[in-house]
């Protein structure tokens, strides 16, 4: 018994320790983006927004499209990117066109996180469905997959605090600002103008 | 004519020499470098001289290695895991100890030509059985120096054009008359139960002055450093630091003192505690008298 108590008490003492909140020493967290202007910034404003709040190094990924980005994610060479439901939906599960978005953000978190291990975050605020010229409403949201989740516990709400932040007028202005100026400055201009960093 | 123009022609070329020697000189390796790449240690060992290191040096809890005063190690910027991070780096976990004088400071930078902050990982404590760093400047790693589950002595030293100029977690630190800046962090730590005392060090012109990332809980003691010019802010707390700092007796750029939009805390999210900074100096420390040793 005493040696049982032992094992445990030191289990808990070296996960304890041995374990930081999100600041792993060394970890160095990849995020995908397909290269849109729209893509990048919202890669970025992610990137920026974990690399402020808990100094986590963060590299950007990019690929030609959103089935090359999912299959990186899937075979864990990234650790997120930012996915449109309608996209999920339609390219990735095969799935029919669905009316209703929050049925279909719903429908696909549910089917990505039963049938493929990957958790969608809340949706940014936007809908890019005229944008992408997808045939149903296409919000955008972080897909993340779930040991990234379990190594790093604090993620999901740290990346959840931009959820809805992002409505369709601020999209396009972002979208302007970055014709004429580093993305990456951009995201981090509006996490500042929103308090978040 | 001819004299004249030979006399000309060779001045210039002793210039342009003189001015490449100095320029290089200044760095550059020497000829005579050592090179060093993937390297246990589990000995005595004394460095000096100019050593170039292409790989990841460790000195064993059996080892222990010495830096004599003007040693320069030069760490190629390699990315084996492709994280955009250089993986060159010294680990101890034996004994440390910078021999450097005011006269020959210890360097550890990067071996490129135009070197970046990352460019070579870190020198990395990690249960060491003694560090004791004098007069020794860090540049363009990921981290100057990062010190866990020790304790570490630094002083006289100089951490710039990091990531993180300093950074510890699980460590006991005493540092003192140290500069830090141009760092994105200038000090970056997770107290998690440790403890030190961090004065007389001037802090400034980085991104984040003290970045208390989690689990600080005001056993390190930071007083009697000036804090000037750390934008966007001096202080930031991270995600989960929740319980509220003390940063007492410190000069932060103005006789006013810490002015709170330059403040990462409750201010800005209300999850998080907050900064306080009381008893302001009026001035940067040299220029009043300040105690060396602990306040009560």
């Amino acid at each position: 018994m005493k040696n049982i108590f032992n094992t445990l008490l030191l289990l808990f003492l070296v996960s304890f320790f041995a374990l930081p909140a999100l600041a792993c020493v060394g970890k160095t967290l990849q995020i995908g983006t397909t290269g849109s202007v729209q893509q990048n910034i919202m890669a970025h404003m992610i990137a920026e927004l974990i690399s402020e709040r808990t100094g986590t190094s963060v590299k950007l990924v990019e690929f030609a499209n959103s089935a090359e980005a999912h299959a990186a994610l899937v075979k864990a060479d990234i650790d997120l990117y930012v996915e449109y439901t309608g996209i999920g939906q339609g390219l990735i599960l095969q799935g029919q066109p669905m009316a209703d978005a929050s049925e279909l953000y719903k429908q696909v978190k549910d089917r990505y996180n039963q049938d493929l291990n990957l958790i969608w975050l809340q949706p940014l605020g936007f809908d890019a469905a005229s944008s992408l010229k997808v045939n149903m409403p296409a919000e955008p949201a972080p897909v993340v997959r779930k040991d990234t989740l379990k190594k790093f516990p604090a993620l999901a709400r740290l990346i959840n605090k931009l959820g809805g932040k992002i409505d369709q007028q601020a999209i396009a202005q972002l979208e302007q600002q970055a014709m004429t100026a580093e993305v990456a400055k951009v995201a981090h201009n509006f996490l500042k103008s929103q308090r978040l960093i | 004519m001819l004299n004249s123009y030979m006399h000309r022609r060779s001045f210039s070329l002793n210039l342009l020499c003189g001015l490449l020697l100095l320029l290089t000189s200044c760095v550059t390796p020497s000829p005579q470098v050592r090179q060093v790449g993937d390297l246990v240690i589990s000995d005595l060992q004394i460095w000096s001289g100019d050593i170039r290191i292409s790989g990841v040096v460790q000195v064993t809890s059996e080892g222990r290695l010495i830096l004599q005063p003007g040693t320069r190690l030069f760490f190629v910027r390699m990315d084996r895991d492709e994280d955009g991070i250089g993986d060159a780096e010294l680990l101890v976990e034996g004994e440390f100890e910078a021999q450097g004088t005011a006269d020959q400071p210890i360097l550890l930078t990067s071996a490129a030509a135009h070197p970046q902050p990352a460019d070579w990982k870190f020198l990395y404590f990690d249960y060491a059985r003694k560090v004791k760093i004098n007069y020794l400047i860090s540049e363009y790693a990921y981290s100057g120096v990062q010190i866990h589950f020790c304790r570490a002595q630094i002083r006289h030293s100089e951490f710039r054009y990091n990531i993180d100029g300093v950074r510890f977690s699980t460590a006991n630190i005493q540092m003192t008359d140290t500069s830090l800046h141009h760092n994105r962090h200038g000090i970056r730590f997770e107290e998690r139960g440790g403890q030190g005392r961090i004065h007389h060090n001037r802090i400034y012109q980085n991104e984040i002055g003290v970045f208390a990332v989690v689990r600080c809980a005001d056993k390190t003691l930071f007083e009697y450093n000036d804090f000037e010019q750390n934008i966007p802010y001096q202080i930031k707390m991270g995600l989960k630091q929740q319980r509220s700092l003390n940063f007492p007796r410190n000069w932060w750029g103005d006789a006013a003192g810490l002015a709170q939009e330059t403040v990462f805390d409750q201010f800005y999210d209300p999850v998080l505690g907050q900064v306080f900074a009381p008893e302001p100096l009026t001035l940067p420390f040299g220029l009043i008298s300040t105690p060396k040793e602990s306040s009560p």
